[in-house]
């Protein structure tokens, strides 16, 4: 008889708590530093939020964490611990900057969804291998999907400094993209763009099917009770190897849109830590698609705001880093959770 | 039946209320035991025993009254602080390290630490050995804990808490998975230890035990404590009555003349082996034709867990065949043992036979939400499932609050009729089932009963296998008894008594 399911106001609560204590953590950096911390505070809000320009940056900043926090979260409610996309990350963006610029001549629209699509692709082949050896031999996923990252950031970063280095560059990065494959802006002169409309829909997609399609309902039973699942002839081996695919194929996807929407082309450093930060935000989201597009859009707000505030004041980015990674710390707190469920699932 | 109140609490409850969302598990619960007493708590499934203990061990909270420890109230925040006041548990799911031997079992966690720093492992045989002659068992020491029998890890339980030095301990069931000579073993060293002084609180639902050994006896029913009485003055009758209210329990099941013809079920010459790589079962054969309930007795730990597993498709038996309705199904998913037929009720239903986290429609549903009458285009009929569910589960008689409840916030016994529930209306051909009553009270167990009993009269063939010989000879139509792994012997059920099967049990043959 142990209470499992909390009340709703617990769980904002729980959510809201490592927001909470990350904020308190920062005043107090503050004030060692010699701030003032509400003051500070209400600079950063007013830089996130204070405005269409600032609302539009924040946006932005949150369209690939929308899409990295769904990798991880997607992955986690079937129970395995991905952390894999990072390196689907770069991939798919690689892949889609390749495709932009090397078909110029097609329609927007066709160069567009076959570049996302492939980068989709990419992504979730990329993950494959560890799929097979989670569903078939037991092996560790956190294991394998960690050093394919690097393996993927090599990968990419040698092809930018040698095969695919645009003629006359001297960074380590490819040609820029067709203007065809670029993905449309949605509030000119900001460069929020159509990417932040097709991640959104994802996510929500993803709520509907979680909720609502036997899909969902045989992904959570499995990351609940592997046992179980067996037991009444739901079969975890293929699902853990189908949410392996899907969350891969949704790494690349937020990739591919990244290259297309906001960068125009592949760089080398591509991502700074999109698929880790994406971690973050599915604990902290529980692996809820509501969850997921609030802490994606309060990690955008904090980076933006964080790189607007030293233009504005004397307060140094770091400290908005120091934020970060203070939310990301106790939202990890969460990682009991998953932890506890995986080891006493046999 | 309410007797007059010791003196002398060492420990017990004050108006104790704990409630999980809308159901209330103990309500304004008085409990008062006297030192140096065997105390007993029966009560039927969901009557706030477990509740009650996880409090008195500091594993959970009152949300009213309080804890009772040598006449004060207290705040326990924790088992260690239960501890450390002398108050240790001994729970159904044993906590033993499997890899290691039993004396580093014992000694775990509070070593005894030489000059040197390293672990005095001759003070620590010495200690072992005091403890054993205490206790008038004979232990071999050195033994891994996963090859220990089943009352050895039991013993080294109870020990293990001696060694921590608790003198109130809490047991919580320890007969259900022993052996009757067995359990006259255990009643016998927790009377030594009540003569040594110590306090036990012991919890069981066989009453006959209970009366053999307690000094008093707490009787608690749906959340409350509806009686409190001594040994010398109640009976079996009475406690029963006290459990159930006024609901009779059922008869025997009245058991049929034998089917002949094909048989449904056939195994041949399997043999399995268990997580650890022993072999535990086989080779066997067996046979199990429409309209008859197979009886699987024997004591824990003889390969009747292995049977289990390999008729419901869980685990792949590393030699022989096993076909079902005339196909081959040696080596399948389980997911194709369902599909041809198989309906299972797990033994542990908080880990196997449900999913407590889910929601008691999930629970239903699972491994049909594909069916047509579920989802259609790979979305889920949410209205139809909860009819169905709604349905199902009045059939059954499942007390629950709303649909979408965790099964968690279920009591045992309705846990299991949710189990069975979605067992049955699969309308398999084939119900395997493990343990259906562990845990469950009398009227919930005669429910279990007779619904199996139904299955069969309806054509339906039944593998049973159960730890309580009761159980196995109130059901069966035909009883096999496995010893290490094999069927020592056979009886039909008009040949079956207490004794016969009791001693097959044992490794005896039967008397021909």
């Amino acid at each position: 008889m142990t209470p499992i399911a909390l009340p709703r106001f617990a769980n904002v609560v729980d959510a809201a708590a490592p927001f909470a204590l990350a904020l308190a953590l920062g005043a107090a950096v503050l004030l060692t530093a010699g701030f003032e911390p509400l003051g500070v505070y209400r600079l950063m809000i007013q830089e996130a939020f204070g405005g269409q320009r600032q609302i539009a940056a924040t946006l932005t900043a949150a369209t690939p964490l929308l899409l990295t926090g769904l990798a991880a979260a997607i992955a986690f409610r079937a129970g395995i611990f991905n952390v894999g996309a990072e390196g689907c990350f770069y991939l798919g963006g690689i892949v889609a900057a390749v495709i932009g610029f090397a078909a110029p001549m097609w329609p927007p629209f066709v160069l567009i969804l076959i570049a996302l699509a492939t980068a989709s692709l990419a992504g979730g082949l990329w993950l494959v291998g560890p799929g097979l050896l989670r569903a078939r031999l037991g092996v560790d996923e956190v294991v394998t999907t960690l050093m394919l990252n690097f393996i993927a950031i090599a990968l990419t970063s040698w092809l930018v400094n040698g095969p695919l280095l645009a003629r006359g560059s001297a960074n380590s990065a490819t040609p820029m993209i067709a203007p065809n494959g670029e993905l449309p802006r949605l509030l000119p002169p900001t460069t929020l763009h159509l990417g932040f409309v097709i991640s959104l829909a994802v996510v929500m997609l993803y709520g509907i099917w979680s909720r609502f399609a036997v899909g969902g309902l045989r992904s959570r039973l499995v990351g609940l009770n592997p046992r179980f699942s067996r037991a009444v002839g739901i079969e975890p081996a293929p699902i853990f190897l189908a949410t392996m695919i899907a969350s891969g194929a949704i790494g690349g996807l937020a990739g591919g849109i990244h290259a297309l929407g906001l960068v125009h082309r592949f760089v080398s450093g591509f991502s700074p830590g999109y698929g880790f930060t994406g971690i973050a935000i599915a604990l902290l989201a529980r692996n809820s698609a509501i969850g997921v597009i609030i802490a994606a859009i309060l990690f955008g707000a904090l980076s933006s705001a964080g790189a607007n505030i030293q233009l504005f004041s004397d307060v140094p980015i770091e400290i908005v880093q120091i934020l970060q990674g203070a939310v990301m710390i106790f939202a990890v707190a969460n990682l009991g959770f998953i932890w506890n469920r995986r080891r006493n699932a046999p | 039946m309410t007797g007059p109140q010791p003196v002398q609490i060492r420990i017990g409850a004050r108006n104790l209320t704990r409630r999980y969302g809308s159901v209330l598990a103990n309500d304004a619960v008085e409990l008062a035991v006297a030192p140096g007493t065997i105390h007993s708590i029966v009560g039927g499934n969901g009557a706030g025993k477990s509740t009650l203990m996880r409090i008195l061990q500091g594993v959970d909270w009152p949300d009213e009254g309080a804890v009772i420890l040598d006449n004060q109230p207290v705040r326990l925040a924790s088992p260690a602080e239960a501890f450390a006041r002398g108050v240790g548990m001994v729970h159904q799911e044993f906590m033993l390290a499997a890899p290691l031997t039993l004396l580093e079992n014992l000694i775990l966690g509070r070593e005894p630490v030489g000059w040197n720093g390293l672990i005095d492992w001759r003070k620590a045989k010495a200690e072992a050995a005091r403890l054993a002659g205490l206790a008038g068992v004979e232990i071999d020491w050195d033994m891994k804990a996963r090859a220990a029998p089943i009352h050895v890890r039991q013993i080294l339980e109870i020990l293990r808490l001696l060694y921590r030095g608790a003198d109130v301990l809490i047991l919580d069931e320890p007969t259900a998975v022993l052996a009757p000579l067995q359990i006259e073993e255990l009643l016998k060293l927790m009377r030594k230890l009540k003569a040594e002084g110590r306090t036990i609180l012991f919890i069981s639902h066989k009453l006959e035990e209970v009366l053999n050994c307690s000094d008093a006896i707490t009787v608690m029913r749906a959340g409350r404590v509806v009686a409190n009485t001594t040994a010398e003055t109640t009976s079996v009758e009475a406690l029963a009555h006290a459990m159930v209210g006024d609901n009779v329990p059922a008869p025997l099941i009245e058991t049929h003349a034998l089917p002949t013809g094909d048989p449904l079920f056939s195994v041949r010459g399997v043999v399995a082996r268990d997580p650890v790589g022993f072999e535990r079962l086989g080779p066997l054969d067996l046979d199990i034709r429409p309209g008859e309930i197979v009886g699987v007795a024997g004591v824990g730990g003889n390969g009747q867990d292995e049977l289990v597993e390999c008729a419901a498709g869980i685990l792949s038996p590393v030699a022989g065949a096993i076909r079902f309705a005339g196909a081959d199904l040696t080596n399948a998913s389980a997911a194709r043992f369902r599909r041809a037929g198989i309906g299972y009720v797990s033994a542990d239903r908080r880990h196997e036979g449900l999913c407590l986290a889910a929601a008691l429609t999930e629970n239903f549903i699972a491994g049909r939400e594909h069916d047509h009458a579920f989802s259609r285009l790979g979305f889920l009929r949410g209205a139809n499932i909860r009819s169905e569910a709604v349905r199902a589960f009045e059939g059954l008689g499942v007390r629950y609050g709303a649909l979408g409840d965790p099964a968690g916030n279920l009591s045992g016994g309705n846990q299991q009729r949710l189990a069975i529930s979605r067992e049955l209306s699969r309308a398999p051909k084939l119900l395997v089932v493990a343990q259906p009553t562990r845990g469950v009270d009398i009227a919930g167990s005669a429910f279990i009963h007779n619904l199996i009993a139904a299955f069969r009269d309806g054509g339906g063939a039944v593998l049973l296998v159960s730890e309580s010989l009761d159980e196995i000879l109130a059901l069966s139509d035909r009883i096999v008894c496995l010893f290490n792994g094999q069927i020592i012997g056979a009886l039909n059920r008009p040949d079956a008594s207490v004794e016969t099967v009791g001693r097959m049990m044992l490794g005896r043959k039967a008397a021909a």
